[in-house]
């Protein structure tokens, strides 16, 4: 059939079009999403120093900088921004997606910290709880999170020594006797395991299964605990993120198995499917990344050279690029999809260009690009010293949460439907 | 912000697809290349009769008021059909005129374009094969009542069939009558005058394109487009706008070789199993898919940003900067993917491939697109520097 339309019909349309300005497919913002955007800006103003960026760095290096991130984390708290896609009746503000995804790109942007309690108490532990956990465990640990508390910090226990991308072979086993829970085993690369209060495990609870992942459940592990060992881990540049963490004999009290015994793995990938936020935080700090490149070259006068030039319009395609994959994401879940491959599309997507922002961004610092991560405030740190925080931080990031590969992999299941390897 | 289409969006959609792919299968993209013209008349007739290259024209000019949207929708599937025809040059002159010319010119040219189907082109780039502007050497010289233009022209779309082209020449300022600067002009000219002659140069993508000479050609001072002088800003619009649709062109075609590569991948079957389940094949699928995700969005934002009258000059090049990288990656990956019968001229991938280059030409080079995208970060005050209103 011909689309041609009626001479009425087009100037009906033409009616409409000039009364509603906002036609759809839209990629603007409402007047009140732009207020929110500013709205964190004088937030940013008010309480982080232009001197520092915060970005790609979960805890700090000292004991400092953990109190400087606990203090911004209660000031979010009282905003209800640390909650903000939360239910009311949870402390959140109960937002739209779209108003979650504003959040998150300028706290890319500005690096503001302090944002996911630990990890990650605001983005997987509590909507899980919210699913999965009784009413005492809800009243229990939700609001401490919501009000930005030291009690509120967690940690994830999942990576093992044995066990990595291939999660659901983890041995560290929780054997129920009585009232309680004890648990033996270890987990490695565990983030925020020195700053947090709790932990969300998953531990194997019956070694006979079939399917090596239908025996496993989730708890919530008082770090406290005896029989809990901390050892921190540093980075092959000496940057403390991770730890190891020991289970000797641990006991737990019955209750804090977090839903039903065994039934951990799906539960486990609920959980994983709420971090949707990944590729738009990471878009926004890469805008904000290319923007002081860009100031540094105009400064320097490299902004003359051709080569520098081409570099940085590639890479504002890339960062637009991710930041509008990102906007997918939110938009499909906004109109109630279920989103399944294209966070994992995205977080591929994000190593791979934040790998190679990073490099270039070395690669015009020059020398400055030698001085250490750790030493932010050294006279001869540019750039807020963000190039380098980069430049091996993403080596772990790719790693974090499921490396590149097994992102692709998930993406070539589930997205383009292909047979599995 | 909200990305799903509009009811009339979707319409266009849906209707060009199931009628590209009712019209224009691929045996039929072969005949028609094979043709001198390089297309077929008659489904260029259906495709004025259907109304799509008035589109986006005011209904006073027998359009049907469309948007860009709409319009990159359309491209999108002909991109995705491989539909050899004049309309994007046609659409390129068209838009110019409509932004830049006369009432006169307007009421001229515009309803011929949109109820007869009177085919334009653009006869801008010389002899260094590039579309920027500083490359222009083709004078025009003021005589009489208007110009005598002379040069050549290369790589002219569809010239041979065409019914107007806009051409770009050096000018000088009329400085007796005081007006007009130095600079670039577009001519509107009948490729019918004396003087004008036009040569086919035999190009892969077989799109009719040919070389232009133009020997001492009149032009009337009313067939110049906008002022004299003032030709580098309608060809810088004419350069950004057709970024965007040829992206569009291009994002259905890169959609439609990865849809190829996985279905051939997934039933070809090497080793006891299909080469899809191989990681290495998937994992190549995986990333053409993610660049061809990112381009349809950067696509869709700056065709947007037209449709709002607010275009983005970094996100229309962008677009046609993903496009380029995009849909020759595809094109070359997805040949290496099917093997070497990829490499035959039975398989259909090979028709997408043959148009690498042309798509790329037009619409403007990833050079072009990189300087532009540069100038606007140069120029822009970056937002951790801006003081709060």
């Amino acid at each position: 059939m011909p689309f041609r339309r009626k001479p009425l019909l087009d100037r009906t349309i033409a009616i409409y079009k000039k009364l509603i300005i906002e036609v759809i497919m839209d990629f603007g913002f409402s007047e009140e999403q732009e207020l929110f955007r500013r709205e964190i800006r004088e937030f940013v103003r008010k309480n982080l120093s232009p001197d520092r960026y915060w970005g790609l760095l979960d805890e700090g290096e000292t004991d400092e900088d953990w109190a400087f991130i606990m203090s911004i984390s209660k000031k979010l708290a009282e905003k209800k921004w640390l909650t903000l896609s939360w239910p009311k009746e949870y402390g959140g503000l109960a937002v739209s997606h779209v108003q979650s995804m504003i959040f998150e790109q300028e706290v890319g942007y500005w690096g503001i910290p302090g944002t996911s309690m630990g990890i990650s108490g605001t983005s997987w532990v509590g909507p899980s709880l919210m699913l999965f956990g009784t009413d005492e465990q809800k009243e229990t640990f939700l609001p401490p999170i919501a009000a930005g508390d030291e009690d509120g910090v967690w940690c994830t226990g999942y990576s093992e020594p044995d066990s990595g991308s291939d999660l659901a072979s983890l041995q560290t086993f929780a054997e129920r006797v009585g009232d309680e829970y004890v648990i033996n085993g270890q987990k490695v690369w565990t983030s925020c395991a020195h700053r947090a209060r709790w932990m969300w495990l998953a531990a194997r609870t019956n070694r006979d299964v079939k399917k090596k992942h239908h025996g496993i459940s989730l708890f919530l592990v008082d770090m406290q605990s005896q029989g809990l060992k901390v050892n921190p881990l540093r980075n092959f540049v000496g940057q403390h993120f991770f730890n190891e963490v020991f289970f000797d004999d641990v006991k737990i009290p019955a209750k804090n198995l977090v839903g039903v015994e065994n039934k951990g793995w799906s539960q486990l990938m609920t959980a994983l499917s709420f971090e949707r936020g990944l590729a738009l935080g990471a878009s926004g700090t890469m805008k904000r990344m290319l923007e002081e490149l860009t100031e540094f070259a105009k400064e320097s006068g490299s902004i003359r050279d051709p080569l520098v030039r081409a570099r940085l319009a590639d890479f504002f395609m890339e960062v637009e690029k991710l930041s509008l994959l990102g906007q997918e994401s939110v938009w499909k879940a906004e109109r109630g999809d279920i989103v399944i491959y294209e966070p994992s599309r995205d977080k591929a997507n994000m190593d791979e260009i934040l790998d190679e922002l990073s490099r270039f961004g070395a690669d015009m610092l020059g020398g400055y690009s030698l001085v250490h991560p750790m030493h932010k405030n050294s006279r001869w740190t540019r750039l807020k010293g963000m190039i380098e925080q980069a430049y091996y931080f993403v080596m772990g990031m790719a790693v974090a949460g499921g490396t590149t590969d097994t992102q692709r992999n998930i993406v070539a299941n589930f997205g383009l439907k292909l047979p599995r390897s | 912000m909200d990305l799903a289409l509009t009811k009339d969006q979707e319409m266009i959609q849906k209707s060009s697809r199931e009628f590209f792919k009712k019209e224009c299968p691929t045996d039929a993209v072969r005949d028609m290349r094979a043709k001198d013209q390089g297309y077929d008349k008659k489904l260029w007739k259906k495709m004025v009769k259907l109304g799509y290259s008035g589109l986006v024209f005011p209904e006073e000019y027998g359009g049907s008021d469309g948007d860009f949207v709409e319009l990159a929708l359309l491209m999108e599937e002909m991109g995705r059909a491989l539909v050899p025809s004049p309309f994007f040059p046609t659409i390129q002159c068209a838009l110019a005129l409509l932004q830049f010319g006369s009432k006169e010119q307007k009421a001229k040219f515009l309803p011929g374009i949109a109820e007869k189907g009177t085919t334009w082109s653009i006869a801008h780039s010389e002899r260094s094969g590039r579309l920027n502007t500083s490359d222009i050497e083709m004078m025009a010289v003021a005589e009489g009542d208007g110009f005598n233009l002379s040069g050549t022209k290369l790589f002219v779309p569809y010239a041979a069939t065409a019914g107007r082209f806009l051409v770009t020449c050096l000018t000088k300022a009329n400085e007796e009558a005081g007006n007009g600067e130095n600079g670039i002009t577009v001519f509107i000219v009948n490729p019918k005058a004396d003087g004008v002659r036009i040569e086919g140069v035999p190009t892969v993508a077989q799109d009719g394109r040919c070389e232009v000479t133009f020997e001492n050609v009149h032009v009337s001072e009313i067939d110049i487009l906008g002022s004299l002088g003032k030709g580098a800003d309608i060809i810088d619009t004419i350069i950004q706008q057709s970024a965007v649709l040829k992206a569009a062109e291009m994002y259905g075609g890169a959609r439609a070789v990865l849809e190829l590569t996985v279905n051939y991948t997934k039933e070809r079957k090497q080793f006891d199993r299909p080469l899809a389940s191989f990681q290495a094949v998937q994992h190549r699928l995986v990333n053409l898919m993610t660049e061809i995700d990112g381009l349809k969005y950067l696509v869709f934002k700056a065709a947007w940003g037209f449709a709002k009258n607010n275009p983005d000059r970094s996100i229309n090049s962008a677009a046609k900067l993903k496009a380029n990288a995009v849909h020759s990656a595809v094109c070359r990956q997805g040949m290496y993917l099917h093997g070497a019968i990829g490499w035959t001229e039975e398989m259909d991938i090979g028709l997408y491939h043959r148009q690498t280059r042309a798509m790329d030409f037009d619409g403007g080079s990833s050079d072009l697109h990189r300087e532009v995208i540069a100038c606007e970060m140069e120029k822009r005050t970056p937002l951790y520097k801006q003081v709060p209103a």
